[in-house]
């Protein structure tokens, strides 16, 4: 078992506007205060550091442009300090959105030195993005998926190949690669995929045998995707097992039922992502311009948002704190109740990779690393055993890249 | 798909590698339409001017309504070499006539650039491809599709708009508007829908061109126009009042005399 | 006095066969070993910390692509980490090489998030770069300048223009721009331009009233690009001083002078950078393909060969380390002999920044730690002192795009 840190590092002011919502594509940068912001970059690095204290295995960041949810607009920025100021926990990027960038030679030059300076710790997952991030670094949204590949091949074979070579593209094109920085672990730092509707992302990361991690907190949508995964694993010619799955959910543990529901709350106040439950989407020509998404993934996203509102069920798009609780779509309460409810998950969707989405939202400092110390001291030992009765490891006690034939 | 009485005939044609979707109507020497970023909603009142002199070709460029794209089609000079192909398989005769809107402004232009032989004249209708010294060309991309149409009218209760695009859509006409939005994004993208090098090969053009602008488009301003007709010798301009980027919907009368004149003087 | 310290980050490896040179476009990265460069990247890193410690206002960073003279592929990595684990001195990157990037929103995005970490110690210097940089990342050499000129003006002003804003550039095109990060310092963070031997450089940075930085060891060349400095500055109205100018030269310090020469002179050996005195330039049609330098600059660089090769001075490009020692192109000994030279130095230069290049070469940690105790003890108090006596105010004394005193510092 895996079990990650995650939170998504979103702006923090009480006046924040309702309207403004998660302020992507949206809100000036006017509203930007450095010193504000100076206070909660170090305090959110503050967190992961105490989180690798307390015994997670991973640090996960992510990144969002132009987007007052999400405060990492870089995350490599962010993965740099943690190379060097954390020692033992993974860093774990979910990830870099391969399509937005015009020259993947600097994400290679990058990565390699953050595996380098962290001794090889890093977790350098890929995304495609929303079509936000398409729209803030101006990339052509109609060829995402074709420069996702592309840059990842890219990516792959400059690690993997004594340079010089040359790399001549459809979307990307170098005459002489050959970076005096290669990554520590080999042949390549693990690559892992978030995704949340996307059957083909699934597919892609299925039969690169990377590890894909679920993000939506919808049991039912999570188990077709995995089914996906399964099946092209096996159309692959080997079995995936729990290191080739994982899992993000909500957390938050307190000492009692009543403060964990008090302080809970916060995790679904503040400035939030437009992609989680409760918080609406903004303008969908933004988030999903034509060309990104395929037709398949824009049905899975209109069944995730009508889970919701045919009410077949309450974990869906825009369900109040206490449906989310309700229906395990954030796992609220004391350390007992919580592992029950973990245990459940666990037994349910068998991954052998856990992602702890906390300290969000309007979380104060405190609250994270008070809830963070119980899970440290309570919620993981006790996962950990559980992970072991069921035998669900992780890609660390199991090599994805080497299961077993079928 | 909206239908008119109007006399025109709509085929598809494997042609150019491309599978084309082409309305035609009238008689005489051929006319070729290349529409606009928003594609061709029907058989406009303005073709039905046109044709009753013309020959008028109004093919869905590559992308946009039924007419497939070809994978290595990637910009505007490419769909202009496209054009240039597709003209002579089809065996239009040249030099021939032609109007573009927009996009299609931009696109002819290019061909123009290259080969000024193959247009006997040409019209540019509130031409993309040339960025404007004062204003910016405004970003379809960051807006819906209806903020789009709005944004191209003026007069939002001229009989086209109302017919087409001021109403509710079918979600088969939600589709195709989404499909002609992708076609669009293939090719305007970045930088958004103008050229850099363009302004440099305008002298090269010496096809005879009528510039039609309204007055008040607020999609490519004004001051493309003025561009476009400093750079191309001896262009003409014709700017109608009360009008905005789409005169042939918003204003067809005025819009099909001022280029009946130009095409037959 | 501004006083910084730079190391190059050279690669180290006793048995780097000598026609490998500096390794730029010429090394496979299958040299590159992973666990030796994890140990000097953090190396590095100590030094660069322990250099804050010791007192020095800043701590320089640079970059190079496929160069294993330079190890800081990416100086914004290095950067960020400086940002979160030191307190006070700045973090001076000299710096991004603009024309490489495709999308300088990057830049903006990075800069920014890392001046916000730090609380605004971060001077985000801009360069051009050398042709090998261009041929790494494939960026067209013709468009260089041009490229530097456009990525910097959008920098500049995603940074102090509140987004969102469209910019539809010849080289650069955005939609939307309006990055949720921006400085912390206002109206933006202060720009320095290092160059060795380009005129327009100079001419560009004087415009723009951005400190320059003299990265040739050469007094008499360092004099004539000054000189195009201050004259600009009349041209545009002001009159530049030593807030506007910067030198950096080689230095090591012992306690002894026999130590001195010993260990300095592993400053000129090692894996080496092909811009030093006394290493070979690799094939010109790599480092300078046309189109990236103007005529004059070629002509200047021919210059500094020529200094060399026909013997009128030995500090340049092929001296030898006693040579460069005899020209105070390196300043080498204890403490007592090597302030007379600096103060040389400042009385001929009268630069406000000052950069020590050490621990650089075939330097041991050990060896660098040592003379960096050594420098914040005896020598950097000393020249402060000398400083203040040829009045030689830096850009946080005396604001350089006003020429009025920081009321701060001057308390």
């Amino acid at each position: 078992m895996f079990i990650g840190h995650f939170t998504e590092e979103p702006w923090q002011v009480e006046n924040w506007p309702e309207e403004w919502g998660p302020g992507i594509i949206k809100v000036s940068n006017s509203e930007y205060d450095p010193r504000l912001a100076h206070d909660l970059y170090n305090r959110y690095i503050d967190e992961k550091i105490y989180a690798e204290e307390m015994g997670f295995d991973g640090l996960m960041l992510n990144e969002h442009h132009s987007a007052p949810f999400c405060l990492n607009g870089v995350a490599n920025v962010q993965a740099a300090i943690l190379a060097r100021v954390t020692k033992k926990a993974k860093i774990l990027l979910l990830g870099n959105i391969l399509p937005i960038h015009d020259d993947p030679l600097w994400l290679a030059e990058q990565l390699a030195m953050i595996d380098v300076i962290s001794n090889g710790r890093l977790i350098p997952g890929i995304v495609r993005g929303a079509g936000s991030e398409s729209i803030a670094h101006n990339a052509p949204p109609h060829y995402n998926r074709e420069r996702f590949e592309e840059a990842h091949d890219f990516l792959i074979k400059t690690w993997t190949t004594p340079g010089p070579f040359r790399w001549e593209g459809k979307h990307y094109q170098y005459r002489y690669v050959n970076p005096w920085a290669v990554p520590m672990q080999k042949p390549h730092p693990p690559m892992w995929v978030p995704g949340t509707a996307s059957k083909e992302t699934v597919e892609w990361a299925a039969r690169h045998r990377y590890p894909y991690i679920m993000l939506s907190t919808q049991e039912e949508i999570t188990k077709q995707m995995y089914q996906v995964y399964y099946d092209t694993a096996k159309e692959e010619g080997y079995e995936a097992g729990p290191q080739n799955l994982g899992y993000m959910f909500f957390l938050h543990v307190e000492e009692t039922t009543e403060k964990a529901m008090e302080v809970g709350r916060t995790l679904t106040q503040g400035v939030r992502s437009p992609f989680d439950p409760g918080v609406s989407k903004p303008i969908p020509w933004i988030l999903s311009p034509p060309g990104m998404n395929s037709k398949g993934a824009k049905a899975m996203q209109r069944q995730m948002l009508a889970f919701d509102s045919t009410g077949r069920s309450r974990a869906g798009a825009l369900a109040s704190f206490e449906d989310q609780v309700a229906t395990n779509g954030m796992v609220v309460g004391t350390p007992e109740s919580c592992i029950a409810q973990i245990r459940r998950i666990m037994e349910t969707l068998r991954p052998g990779i856990i992602i702890f989405r906390t300290g969000d939202g309007a979380m104060k400092h405190e609250d994270q690393m008070r809830t963070l110390k119980l899970m440290g001291e309570e919620v993981m030992p006790a996962m950990r055993d559980i992970a072991k009765e069921l035998d669900l490891p992780g890609p660390y006690d199991v090599e994805p890249a080497a299961a077993a034939a079928v | 798909m909206t239908t008119t009485p109007a006399a025109f005939t709509e085929e598809t044609l494997q042609i150019a590698d491309v599978s084309l979707q082409m309305r035609r109507g009238g008689a005489g020497e051929p006319l070729l339409i290349l529409h606009g970023e928003l594609g061709v909603p029907g058989w406009l009142k303005a073709y039905e001017l046109l044709a009753e002199k013309y020959t008028v070709y109004v093919p869905s460029l590559p992308g946009f309504g039924e007419s497939s794209v070809p994978d290595w089609l990637m910009s505007v000079r490419d769909l202009s070499a496209w054009t240039n192909w597709f003209i002579r398989e089809y065996g239009i005769s040249s030099p021939l006539n032609v109007i573009g809107f927009s996009l299609g402004g931009w696109l002819a232009t290019e061909i123009a650039t290259v080969n000024s032989a193959l247009f006997k004249k040409m019209v540019l209708v509130g031409a993309g491809g040339i960025k404007p010294a004062q204003g910016e060309i405004w970003d379809y991309f960051m807006n819906s599709s209806r903020e789009a149409f709005e944004q191209s009218f003026l007069g939002r209760d001229s009989e086209e708009y109302l017919k087409y695009y001021g109403r509710d859509w079918s979600p088969e006409e939600g589709d195709q508007i989404e499909t002609n939005r992708e076609g669009a994004i293939r090719l305007l993208w970045r930088p958004y829908m103008h050229s850099v090098t363009l302004p440099g090969l305008l002298p090269a053009i010496a096809t005879p061109t009528l510039l039609v602008w309204g007055r008040e488009d607020a999609v490519v301003p004004i001051s493309s126009c003025e561009l476009y007709q400093n750079g191309i010798a001896g262009a003409q301009a014709k700017i109608i009042e009360d009008c905005g980027h789409m005169p042939e919907m918003e204003k067809p009368e005025e819009f099909a005399k001022a280029v009946l004149d130009f095409l037959g003087s | 006095m501004f006083i910084g310290h730079f190391t190059e980050e050279p690669w180290q490896k006793e048995d780097w066969p000598l026609e490998w040179g500096s390794g730029v476009m010429q090394v496979s990265n299958s040299e590159y070993d992973p666990r030796l460069a994890a140990h000097l990247y953090n190396r590095y890193l100590d030094e660069k910390v322990y250099a804050e410690e010791v007192g020095f206002d800043g701590i320089m960073l640079n970059e190079h692509h496929s160069a294993p003279f330079c190890l800081n592929s990416v100086a914004n990595v290095q950067a960020a980490i400086l940002a979160r684990i030191t307190t006070k001195a700045k973090i001076l990157l000299l710096g991004n090489i603009l024309p490489i990037h495709d999308d300088p929103l990057w830049l903006a995005e990075q800069l920014a998030m890392i001046d916000v970490i730090s609380k605004g110690r971060l001077i985000p210097g801009v360069v051009r770069g050398g042709g090998s940089e261009s041929i790494a990342h494939n960026t067209p050499p013709h468009f260089n300048r041009e490229r530097f000129e456009e990525a910097h003006d959008f920098l500049i002003k995603t940074w102090t223009t509140p987004g969102p804003f469209r910019w539809e550039g010849k080289h650069y095109q955005y939609r939307y721009v309006n990055p949720w990060a921006v400085p912390y310092q206002k109206p933006h963070p202060p720009m320095w331009v290092p160059g060795t031997a380009s005129k327009e450089t100079v001419e560009w940075a004087a415009q723009h009233r951005y400190p320059y930085i003299m990265l040739a060891t050469q007094i008499e060349l360092t004099q004539q690009m000054y000189k195009v400095y201050y004259d600009t500055a009349r041209e545009e109205g002001y009159e530049a001083g030593p807030q506007h100018l910067g030198f950096m030269f080689f230095f090591h310090v012992e306690e002894t002078e026999e130590k001195a020469m010993e260990y300095g002179r592993t400053l000129t050996m090692g894996v080496r950078s092909p811009f030093d005195p006394g290493v070979e330039r690799p094939r010109p049609w790599i480092m300078s393909p046309p189109g990236i330098s103007s005529k004059s600059a070629r002509a200047l660089q021919r210059q500094m060969l020529a200094v060399d090769s026909t013997g009128h001075t030995h500090a340049g490009a092929r001296a030898s380390f006693e040579d460069q020692v005899a020209t105070n192109g390196m300043i080498v000994g204890t403490p007592d002999s090597v302030i007379p030279k600096i103060r040389y130095i400042l009385e001929t230069l009268r630069p406000g920044t000052i950069l020590f290049r050490t621990g650089d070469g075939a330097m041991t940690h050990e060896t660098q730690m040592r003379t960096l105790k050594l420098m914040g003890a005896e020598v950097l108090p000393r020249i402060r002192e000398i400083a203040k006596e040829l009045d030689l105010p830096g850009p946080y004394e005396v604001d350089p795009t006003t020429n009025e005193a920081y009321a701060a510092v001057a308390s």
